[in-house]
């Protein structure tokens, strides 16, 4: 799963009034439009920001492709979903209904004016005028979020591989708040002073730092309401954050009493940076800079980065460090701990060099991943994620034997998979069936399908529950 | 356990676009936005395309532009603003950086309403063309009614082959030597190039014929590199640019009323390779593949063609006897004949005469006989 799918799934749940507050703000649609929208959906709203009238639905129609109906499906939900399109049926004097899409008229306006840089709405933040020695260096923003957010991976990596306390300088204390943000988003299990990562909690290690970083905001976002915040403020900031430049300060002047909140919290993820709690400013970091773009961000930071003199210890996760051979045998060109930790996890590691430490991936040390709840998928996305600038040459970036044998390991255990979902059935007619089996298809909800028992299985349902109830009229 | 296939390696690549670089030629001829200015003037056409930018910025978090003037005297980098105060010259393929981030960040003032990023590319573009308007001087405008793009078109395409290198992945060795990546970008990496780049020409000059060979050589360079070429075509009217779109798989439009071009520059040309895909894209429809002389940069159905370079010539009698384009000689005046829709007969004369050695002939053995003689 990718990081802004996981925003755009939380988004989605949101109603149309907290969608209509977000649209106020130029720097969150276009937030929201550079990432949550797939792709074909960001052309059709480009399209119809600047048309004078409604789209009539022919046009949209005759605009696709025939082998493109699919992704005009998706691309419609999603804009559906977010109440970013609304739909208009006219009736003619003939009887013919024709369907017109036009824009959220919240939206538009927001758009274009982020689009043209107009209004006053100074949502893209205020720059501070702070200079010359005050300055935080970019260099220095980078190791400080690369630390804070380390220390959070390490607390919750490090007992359970028993190498806490081990530190030179990784273990450092994680803030009371954060901890029970990561209790309560169920990352950890806290018995007493034992502290053991749960399933999510790997889940949550493994992915991209772009990933992660989102994954606990929601849980954060999840508990605002809780602790006195409004959600739509608390998004909002986080959109905003997206859209600043790394190396710059920001006044805090500007903001509200939630957001000013919400800054203490994030300074101890590492997402921004103060001077101290009474500063004036603020320092967004690569953590924050870089919300609002995709997890394909990981490679090009690494390019960005190679303008910093020196690289930092503890950068490694920034960049790739890890050969596999078809073997098995495994390279990691790292000497930070939380990197050798997660390895660890699934790996048999047999030898530690001062910059290397080399080990072999076993059917053991697999299966013992697999009970612990990580994922063959997710190893096989962390090795990809971490892999040797050498391995990335190569078309498949881990070698395809190594590929299957983690998987077929992973479905030693476990043969059956789930997804929850709806069975549609009891049809009354085979034409009915087949329509609404059609539909399904064709908005990618579908996931199996009996023709001979007539009855299909659904993932979403409410595009259909609309579908059926606009066919009854 | 049938999922077990690896035939999903790929998926994890393939769910996000890849990034695209979207490179404008935007033709500067101030002899045709005199002409224009009554419906849509220059700085119309520039803030529909500052936005229009800023839309394709906004589409794909990776997304770059390059915008290139191409002027009466020279073609210039609009954005990005080529490192260090050289004079920019279209023969200049040196060392352009790409990101402009440090040269643009002392100038530019901060604006809270916008985002970032756009504001460093419109500060550029508007400041390097208002460079470039000044500089014009009057001698530059009546020495030649028309426009370089050629070399506008030579500066985008070399530009892309350099971003493109620099957005494959790299290795430690490669980037010490930039040469060998060079050599197999060629062979080994195209396989997953992830930059994917298209260039658009904002046209409003008429007559092309004069550059119809670095033109055409830049045309040849993008069709092999899957470069599509869109052309919005404002004013004028030139085959040239038509058969540009065509070969490469182009977009090709000539609005009917350019006061509207921020729309069709949203509906026809924000799409970008990926989205292309699954829509259905205006092209130029009937194109005229017809060429233009090169004498008289005359249309012409049946011409001359120079042998060595293939230059076209509507009339057989060129001075000298030479090629007026590469100085190789040329006698056309031997190879008159009559009415091309003849050469079928004539063709069966010779063959009875010459006993069927032609050369071109399937049956015929290409050692035996004479090779036919000219005359």
């Amino acid at each position: 799963m990718s990081s802004s799918s996981q925003a755009l799934e939380y988004l989605e749940q949101q109603p149309l009034k907290t969608h209509t507050k977000l649209y106020e703000q130029p720097s969150t649609v276009l937030a929201i439009f550079r990432c949550m929208l797939p792709h074909l959906a960001k052309t059709l709203v480009m399209a119809m920001l600047y048309m004078t009238g409604p789209f009539p639905a022919d046009d949209l129609d005759a605009w696709f492709r025939a082998d493109g109906k699919k992704d005009k499906g998706k691309a419609l939900t999603v804009l559906d979903r977010l109440h970013i399109m609304t739909t208009a049926v006219a009736v003619a004097v003939t009887g013919a209904r024709t369907t017109t899409y036009g824009l959220a008229p919240r939206f538009a306006t927001s758009l274009r004016e982020a689009l043209t840089g107009g209004g006053s709405h100074r949502s893209f933040g205020v720059p501070a005028s702070t200079t010359g020695a005050e300055r935080v260096t970019v260099h220095f923003l980078e190791q400080y979020a690369t630390k804070q957010w380390e220390n959070i991976l390490f607390y919750m990596v490090g007992s359970t591989v028993g190498l806490a306390g081990g530190g030179e300088g990784v273990g450092g204390e994680v803030g009371e708040g954060t901890k029970a943000l990561l209790k309560m988003g169920e990352f950890i299990h806290i018995a007493g002073r034992n502290v053991r990562i749960t399933k999510k909690g790997f889940e949550f290690v493994l992915r991209d730092t772009n990933a992660q970083v989102w994954s606990l905001l929601i849980v954060y976002l999840q508990n605002a309401p809780a602790l006195g915040m409004s959600e739509t403020d608390v998004l909002s900031f986080l959109f905003l954050l997206g859209s600043l430049s790394i190396g710059q300060d920001y006044t805090t002047s500007t903001l509200s009493p939630t957001q000013l909140q919400m800054l203490e919290d994030l300074s101890a993820f590492g997402i921004v940076y103060r001077p101290s709690s009474t500063s004036p400013s603020f320092y967004p970091t690569r953590l924050a800079v870089t919300l609002t773009s995709d997890s394909g961000s990981l490679q090009q930071r690494s390019t960005t980065t190679t303008t910093t003199p020196k690289e930092t210890r503890g950068s490694a996760t920034e960049k790739g460090f890890i050969i596999i051979e078809t073997n098995y045998r495994l390279y990691a060109y790292t000497n930070s701990l939380l990197s050798i930790a997660i390895l660890s996890l699934f790996t048999k590691l047999t030898t530690r060099f001062p910059n290397l430490v080399s080990g072999k991936l076993t059917r053991d040390s697999i299966s013992r991943a697999v009970k612990l709840g990580i994922s063959s998928a997710q190893i096989i996305s962390y090795l990809q994620a971490h892999a040797h600038p050498q391995m990335m040459r190569n078309t498949t970036i881990l070698p395809p034997t190594v590929m299957d044998q983690i998987r077929l390991w992973e479905y030693e255990g476990e043969r059956v998979e789930t997804t929850s979902g709806y069975v549609m059935k009891e049809f009354e007619s085979e034409k009915e069936y087949r329509d609404l089996v059609e539909y399904a298809e064709s908005l990618g909800v579908l996931v199996w399908r009996s023709d001979a028992r007539r009855c299909f299985f659904v993932d979403q349902i409410d595009q259909i529950g609309t579908y059926l109830q606009r066919k009854k009229k | 356990m049938n999922a077990i296939d690896g035939t999903d390696r790929h998926i994890k690549q393939e769910d996000a676009p890849p990034p695209s670089l979207l490179s404008i030629v935007l033709d500067t001829n101030p002899h045709a936005w005199a002409h224009l200015s009554s419906t849509l003037p220059l700085h119309a056409c520039i803030s529909a395309l500052l936005v229009f930018i800023n839309a394709h910025l906004a589409s794909g978090n990776a997304n770059e532009v390059a915008v290139i003037a191409s002027h009466t005297h020279k073609a210039a980098w609009l954005y990005p603003t080529p490192k260090g105060n050289r004079p920019t010259h279209s023969t200049s393929n040196g060392a352009i950086d790409i990101d402009g981030e440090e040269a643009g960040r002392s100038g530019i003032q901060d604006n809270p309403n916008k985002y970032r990023p756009f504001a460093m590319v419109e500060t550029d573009i508007l400041k390097n063309l208002e460079k470039l308007l000044a500089e014009t001087k009057e001698t530059h405008l009546s020495s030649t009614p028309t426009t370089l793009i050629g070399g506008a078109l030579s500066l985008a395409l070399s530009y892309i082959s350099k971003s493109t290198i620099l957005a494959s992945p790299l290795d430690l060795s490669t980037a010490e030597n930039p040469l060998s990546s060079l050599a197999d970008s060629e062979t080994s990496h195209t396989a997953r190039v992830p930059l994917t780049s298209r260039i658009l020409i904002v046209s409003v000059s008429g007559d092309l014929a004069n550059q119809y060979i670095p033109v055409m050589n830049s045309i040849f360079a993008a069709q092999r590199k899957r470069i599509p070429i869109d052309i919005l075509k404002l004013a004028g009217d030139t085959v040239l640019l038509q058969q540009a779109s065509d070969a490469t798989g182009g977009v090709y439009v000539k609005p009917e009323r350019p006061e509207g071009l921020l729309q069709y520059l949203m509906m026809a040309f924000l799409p970008d390779a990926t989205a292309r895909r699954s829509l259905v894209m205006p092209s130029a429809g009937g194109v005229d593949f017809r060429a233009a002389c090169f004498c008289h940069r005359k249309v012409v159905d049946v011409g001359y063609v120079c042998s060595i370079c293939l230059s076209i010539f509507c009339e057989p009698n060129l001075p000298d006897n030479l090629c007026l384009t590469c100085g190789s000689y040329l006698s056309l005046r031997n190879a008159i004949t009559p009415a091309p829709a003849l050469i079928a007969k004539k063709k069966k004369k010779k063959k009875k005469i010459g006993g069927g050695t032609d050369s071109a002939t399937p049956g015929g053995t290409p050692a035996g006989g004479g090779t036919p003689m000219h005359s």
